[in-house]
C-alpha cells in the first residue's frame, strides 16, 4: 500500500494558488460519494452544480489525473480535493476500483506503453540526420558563432569603459534580441536574467563575475573543436569519444558548452543515450514565472548512485505543469540525464512504481506492457539497469544497490545525506565539469540552523550560509530546536536555499 | 598580492575601465582581465570553506506533554490552509483544553497568526510547549507567547508559590484561579499578600478571577479595593460587590435607588439623581456620560444595573415578572437599561427570563442556565424571522446547541432556503459551528437541501475533529 501523502504534498501539486484554495473547497467528506482507494489508484464522484456528479480518479504510481469536469486546470479541484481527502485518511479503502476507474486506467496504461514504443521508435528516427537537416545544423553554426563573437566583443567593451554605470536593468534587452536571432537561447537566457546580480552592495563583484563567465563560454566555444570529423556533422549526441579524444578535447565539456549556449536537444535524443535506474528521493521542487512562462524545477537524488538530477518542465501560466514528481517520496525510475559533463538535467523515462509491487493481483503480464522500456538500452550507459528482463520492476528480487537503497525504507523518513564538507568536494567536482552551474541538489545530514538569524546550516566542522533572500528559514529552526537534521537544499553560488527536511518522527516537512 | 586582494582589485578596475586603468604589462587588458576575473570566481565558487558557526545556540528543552496526533496536526494543516478557517479556535481551545502540544513545524505560522490575534494566544501558550518558548526568545514578534499559560501551569502543582512568584502571567492566573476553586479564602490572601506590587492591569485581571467563589468573606477586600488608584480595578471591585446583595456597596446603592425609583397607582415613577458625588463615584459611577446620553439618564442607568435586583420587589412590592411589565411614567427606558445591565452583571435568570422577553438580547441568553437558554432560544428561532437579531440573539447561545435548539435553527434554514436562500450564509454557519457535532447524523438526514448538507459537512468535519484530539 502506498503511503498516504501529506497535506503539503498534495497541495504542492496545484498548478497555482487559487487551484489550492478550490480544491480545500471540494475536500470535504460531504462532497464525496462511491470514493475508494487501492494501491495505486484513488476514485470518487463529486457533487457539481450540475445533475451528474463528477468522477476524478487518481493514478497514484505517476501520479496521473483524470476528471470529467470542464476545467482546464490540471490537476483540476476535484481530483485535488480527492487527494485531500484521501491524505485526511477520508477514503475506504477498496478491494478492486470501480468500473470506470479499471477502464481507464486499463485504457491509460495501453497508450502508455504505445506511447513509448512510438518513443523508442522517433528516437530511432532521430538519430539518423537526413540532409536537409545537416544543412539547418550547419547554418545554425554559423549564426551561433556570429552571434557569441558580438557577444564577446560588447563584454570587453563593457570591461573597457568601466561597468560603473551599468547599474540598469535594460542595458541587455538588444543584446539579448540579437543572440536569440543568433539561435543561442542559452546564452540569451542567462544575459535576461543578469539583473539579479544587480541587488545589494556587492553588485560590481557579482556582475563581473557573470561578465567573466559568458567570456568564458564564449572563449570555449570559440576554442573547442565543435566539427567532429570535418563534415557537417555537428549534432553533440553523434559526438564520440574516439573523435573527440584525437582533438585533446573532454567530450562531456564540449557538450556541456553546447548545451549551455542552448543548442537544442530532443527529448528523443536524450532517452537515447541510456538511462540510470535507482530510488531517486524526490527533495523538492521550486516555480519561477519568466516572460508568462513557468518552468518548474524539481530535484532529485539516487539513493544507490548518489547522483543529482533535475528535472524541468514547463507551461503558460495558468495551465498545468507536471506534478508527477512529488516532494518526500521516492521513486523507482530510469532517468536519462542531458549530456554534458556535470550532467544534472534529467528526463523520467520510465517508472518502475514501487506502489505496485506489493499487490499480487496484478498480472506479470500488465506488468511487462506498463514496464516496457522507452530508451535504447546501452549498456556502457546503464550500469544499473535491471539485468533480468523477465522480472524487470521487481525491487526486492532485483540486483543488490536496490536492495541496499530499499533497505533504507523507500518512503519513510530522510534520504541519506552528505556532511558539510562532502557537499562542498561535491560541488567543487561538479564546478569542475560545468564552470557555469548555479543550482546543484544536496542532502545535507547532521545540520542545525545555526547563527545571527539562523542563516547557517552548519555542521560540526562549520557551516554554509543560506541565500540572503532565504530570510530566517523559521518552519526549519522550529522542527531543528537546534537538533541537527537532516535537510535538502539546493546550492547556490550565493548560498542555500532549503528545500526539505524530515522531522524526528521521519515525516517530511516542505520549507 | 592575496586571492581576495586580487579579486577586489580586478573589481576596482572593471568598475572604472581597462580605458582608464590598463593591467600593468597586457596589450587586451579587458580580454586578460575576464579571463582572470572567470578564474577567480570558479575558485571562489569551488573553494568554498565552512563558515564558522560561532558557539552552538542553546537547544530547546525535552517536551513534557503529549504530542497531537498526526491526523490532528494534519487537520490543523487543512484549517490553516484556508479549510473551514473559523474552526482554528475551536482546534486550537480543545488541544489545550487536553494539555496537548503542536507539531514543531507548525509553530511559526500559528505564531504569527497570534502575532495578529490575540484571542488566540491564551491556547497557543499551553500548545506551543518547550519548543515554542525556545522559539519565541529567538523571535522577538514571538515574545508575548512568554507571557501566556504554559503546559507547566496546568499539569504540574507540586512547585505552587514558584509559579506565583515566577511565572508567567497568564500561568499566575491560572494558578490563582485554580487555588480559588479549591480554597477561595487562600487565593484572597494570595492576592492581598503581594496586591501592591501588581501593576495596574494585573490587579484587574486577577480581580476578575475571584467572581469564582465569590462569598460574603471577600468583601472587606473588594470594598478597599473601591479606592484603587485605577478605574478598571474599581471598576471589577464594584462589579464583585454588586453580586453581593449583603456588601456594603450593595445596601448603599439600594438606599439610592429608594430615593430615584417609587411605585403609586400601579405605575412606577422615577426621579433621576441629580448629581454625583464622590460617594457615587466610589461605588463605581462614573459621572461624565458617553456622548449623546444625558447626564441624569446616565447616573440613573449605573445605580440601577449596580443595584443586587434582589431590592426591587422588597422595595417596590411586586416580583420581577410584574415589575418589568408595569407602566413606567417616565424614564422607562433608562430603568429597564439599568435592570438589563443587573442581570447580565449578576447573571441573575429570573430577570434575565423576564427581560429577554421585553428586549431579545445576547447576553440575557446568555445569563440563563443551559437547559433553559436553548428552550428559550428555540422557541425565539421559531417565532422570529432571518434577520441579523436572529443571528445576534443565537450569538448568546453558548455551544454546543442540543437537539431542541439545533432542531429549530436547522428548520428555520429549511424554510427560508425556499424564499431568500441568498440570507442564508451566517445562519448556516453559526449552526454548524455551535451545533453539537454529534448530532451531524440526525441533521444529514434531516433534509438533502443543499444548506442543510453543509452544516452537516460541516458538524462532520467538526466530529471529526473533536475525535482526533481526544
Amino acid at each position: 500500500m502506498i503511503e498516504r501523502w501529506n497535506r503539503d504534498q498534495v497541495l504542492a501539486l496545484a498548478p497555482d494558488a487559487s487551484s489550492k484554495k478550490a480544491a480545500q473547497g471540494v475536500s470535504s467528506p460531504g462532497k464525496w460519494s462511491g470514493c475508494g482507494v487501492t494501491a495505486d489508484a484513488v476514485w470518487g464522484e463529486c457533487k457539481g452544480s450540475g445533475s451528474k456528479p463528477y468522477r476524478a480518479c487518481v493514478d497514484l504510481s505517476e501520479p496521473a489525473y483524470r476528471c470529467n469536469c470542464p476545467s482546464r486546470k490540471f490537476p483540476c479541484k476535484h481530483a485535488l480535493g480527492l487527494l485531500l481527502l484521501w491524505s485526511a485518511d477520508g477514503v475506504p479503502a477498496a478491494e478492486e476500483p470501480a468500473d470506470w476507474v479499471a477502464e481507464w486506467l486499463e485504457g491509460r496504461r495501453g497508450r502508455a506503453a504505445k506511447a513509448a514504443e512510438a518513443g523508442t521508435a522517433r528516437a530511432a528516427r532521430a538519430a539518423e540526420p537526413g540532409p536537409a537537416d545537416g544543412r539547418r545544423a550547419a547554418q545554425r553554426e554559423q549564426r551561433v558563432t556570429a552571434g557569441l563573437s558580438d557577444l564577446e566583443r560588447w563584454l570587453a567593451d563593457q570591461v573597457r569603459q568601466g561597468i560603473a554605470k551599468s547599474r540598469r536593468h535594460d542595458q541587455w534587452d538588444e543584446l539579448v534580441k540579437r543572440l536569440i536571432d543568433a539561435q543561442a537561447p542559452g546564452v540569451a537566457g542567462s544575459l535576461s536574467r543578469l539583473g539579479a546580480a544587480l541587488d545589494g552592495d556587492d553588485w560590481p563583484a557579482r556582475l563581473l563575475s557573470e561578465y567573466a563567465l559568458l567570456h568564458l563560454l564564449c572563449v570555449a566555444h570559440r576554442s573547442l573543436p565543435l566539427r567532429v570529423g570535418g563534415g557537417s556533422e555537428v549534432r553533440s549526441g553523434a559526438l564520440d569519444d574516439e573523435a573527440v579524444r584525437g582533438e585533446a578535447a573532454p567530450v562531456g565539456l564540449l557538450e556541456k558548452v553546447r548545451d549551455r549556449i542552448g543548442f537544442p536537444m530532443t527529448k528523443e535524443e536524450v532517452l537515447s543515450r541510456g538511462t540510470v535506474r535507482d530510488l531517486w528521493d524526490v527533495l523538492g521542487r521550486r516555480d519561477e514565472e519568466h516572460d508568462r512562462l513557468i518552468a518548474r524545477r524539481v530535484w532529485l537524488r539516487g539513493r544507490a548512485t548518489g547522483r543529482a538530477a533535475l528535472v524541468l518542465s514547463f507551461a503558460p501560466v495558468g495551465q498545468a505543469l507536471d506534478a508527477s514528481l512529488v516532494t518526500g517520496t521516492t521513486i523507482d525510475a530510469d532517468l536519462a540525464f542531458y549530456p554534458g559533463s556535470a550532467p544534472l538535467r534529467a528526463v523520467v523515462a520510465a517508472r518502475h512504481d514501487t506502489a505496485r509491487h506489493d499487490t499480487a493481483r496484478h498480472d506479470t503480464a500488465r506488468h511487462d506492457t506498463v514496464r516496457r522500456d522507452p530508451a535504447h538500452r546501452d549498456p556502457a550507459h546503464d550500469d544499473l539497469a535491471h539485468r533480468d528482463p523477465g522480472r524487470h520492476g521487481d525491487v526486492r528480487d532485483g540486483p543488490a544497490p536496490h536492495d541496499v537503497a530499499r533497505d533504507r525504507g523507500a518512503m519513510a523518513g530522510p534520504p541519506p545525506g552528505l556532511t558539510v564538507e562532502q557537499a562542498l568536494d561535491e560541488v567543487a567536482e561538479a564546478l569542475a565539469g560545468d564552470p557555469w552551474l548555479d543550482s546543484w541538489p544536496l542532502v545535507l545530514e547532521g545540520v542545525t540552523p545555526a547563527g545571527s538569524g539562523s542563516r547557517l546550516l552548519a555542521g560540526p566542522s562549520g557551516g554554509l550560509p543560506l541565500h540572503p533572500s532565504a530570510g530566517t528559514p523559521w518552519r526549519l529552526v522550529a522542527t531543528s530546536g537546534g537538533h541537527p537534521l537532516t535537510v535538502a537544499a539546493e546550492w547556490t553560488p550565493r548560498g542555500l536555499r532549503p528545500l526539505t527536511t524530515w522531522d524526528e518522527e521521519g515525516r517530511v516537512i516542505v520549507l | 598580492m592575496s586571492t581576495s586582494a586580487e579579486w577586489e582589485d580586478l573589481v576596482s578596475t572593471a568598475l572604472v575601465g581597462t580605458d582608464r586603468r590598463p593591467l600593468p604589462g597586457q596589450e587586451a587588458s579587458e580580454v586578460e582581465l575576464l579571463g582572470r576575473a572567470a578564474v577567480h570566481t570558479l575558485r571562489m565558487r569551488a573553494g568554498r570553506r565552512p563558515v564558522a558557526a560561532g558557539e552552538p545556540s542553546a537547544v530547546a528543552a525535552p517536551e513534557e506533554q503529549p504530542a497531537v496526533s498526526r491526523a490532528a496536526g494534519e487537520r490543523l494543516s487543512r484549517i490553516l490552509g484556508g479549510e473551514q478557517p473559523r474552526l482554528l479556535t475551536e482546534w486550537l481551545e480543545t488541544a489545550a483544553a487536553r494539555g496537548y502540544r503542536l507539531s514543531p513545524h507548525l509553530l511559526p505560522e500559528l505564531l504569527d497568526h497570534a502575532a495578529k490575534d490575540r484571542s488566540i494566544r491564551p491556547h497557543l501558550g499551553v500548545l506551543a510547549g518547550n519548543r515554542g518558548r525556545w522559539l519565541a526568545g529567538l523571535n522577538p514578534a514571538w515574545a508575548f507567547l512568554l507571557e501566556e499559560v504554559t503546559g507547566a501551569a496546568t499539569t504540574g502543582s507540586d512547585e505552587v508559590s514558584e509559579i506565583w512568584e515566577f511565572g508567567t502571567f497568564g500561568d499566575r492566573r491560572v494558578h490563582l484561579g485554580a487555588l480559588r476553586a479549591t480554597d477561595p479564602a487562600r487565593a484572597r490572601e494570595l492576592l492581598a499578600a503581594g496586591w501592591e506590587k501588581e501593576t495596574a492591569e494585573d490587579r484587574a485581571a486577577f480581580l476578575e478571577v475571584l467572581v469564582t467563589g465569590l462569598s460574603p468573606d471577600d468583601e472587606p477586600f473588594l470594598e478597599a479595593a473601591l479606592d484603587d488608584r485605577r478605574r478598571e480595578v474599581r471598576n471589577q471591585a464594584a462589579d464583585l460587590l454588586t453580586r453581593l446583595p449583603g456588601s456594603r456597596l450593595a445596601l448603599r446603592m439600594a438606599e439610592r435607588v429608594a430615593r430615584y425609583v417609587t411605585v403609586s397607582g400601579g405605575e412606577i415613577h422615577v426621579t433621576p439623581p441629580v448629581a454625583c458625588d464622590s460617594t457615587m463615584e466610589r461605588d463605581g459611577i462614573r459621572a461624565k456620560p458617553p456622548r449623546g446620553t444625558g447626564e441624569r439618564s446616565w447616573w440613573l442607568q449605573q445605580a440601577v444595573a449596580r443595584t443586587p435586583l434582589g431590592v426591587w420587589p422588597r422595595l417596590l412590592g411586586r416580583p420581577p415578572r410584574d415589575l418589568v411589565r408595569m407602566k413606567i411614567v417616565d424614564w422607562g427606558r433608562e430603568l429597564m437599561a439599568g435592570w438589563v445591565r443587573a442581570s447580565v452583571i449578576q447573571g441573575d435568570p429570573e430577570w434575565a427570563l423576564e427581560l429577554f422577553a421585553w428586549d431579545p438580547l445576547a447576553d440575557l441568553l446568555a445569563a440563563l442556565p443551559r437547559d433553559k437558554q436553548e428552550i428559550v432560544a428555540a422557541d425565539f428561532v421559531r417565532r422570529h424571522g432571518l434577520d441579523g437579531q436572529l443571528i445576534m440573539v443565537l450569538g448568546g447561545a453558548a455551544a454546543p446547541w442540543g437537539p431542541v435548539l439545533a432542531t429549530a435553527v436547522l428548520q428555520k434554514i429549511i424554510d427560508v432556503s425556499g424564499t431568500q436562500p441568498w440570507n442564508l450564509g451566517e445562519l448556516a454557519r453559526l449552526a454548524g459551528e455551535r451545533v453539537d457535532p454529534t448530532l451531524h447524523d440526525m441533521a444529514g438526514r434531516l433534509s438533502p437541501e443543499p444548506p442543510i448538507q453543509e452544516v452537516a459537512a460541516l458538524l462532520r468535519f467538526r466530529d471529526d475533529m473533536l475525535k482526533e484530539l481526544r
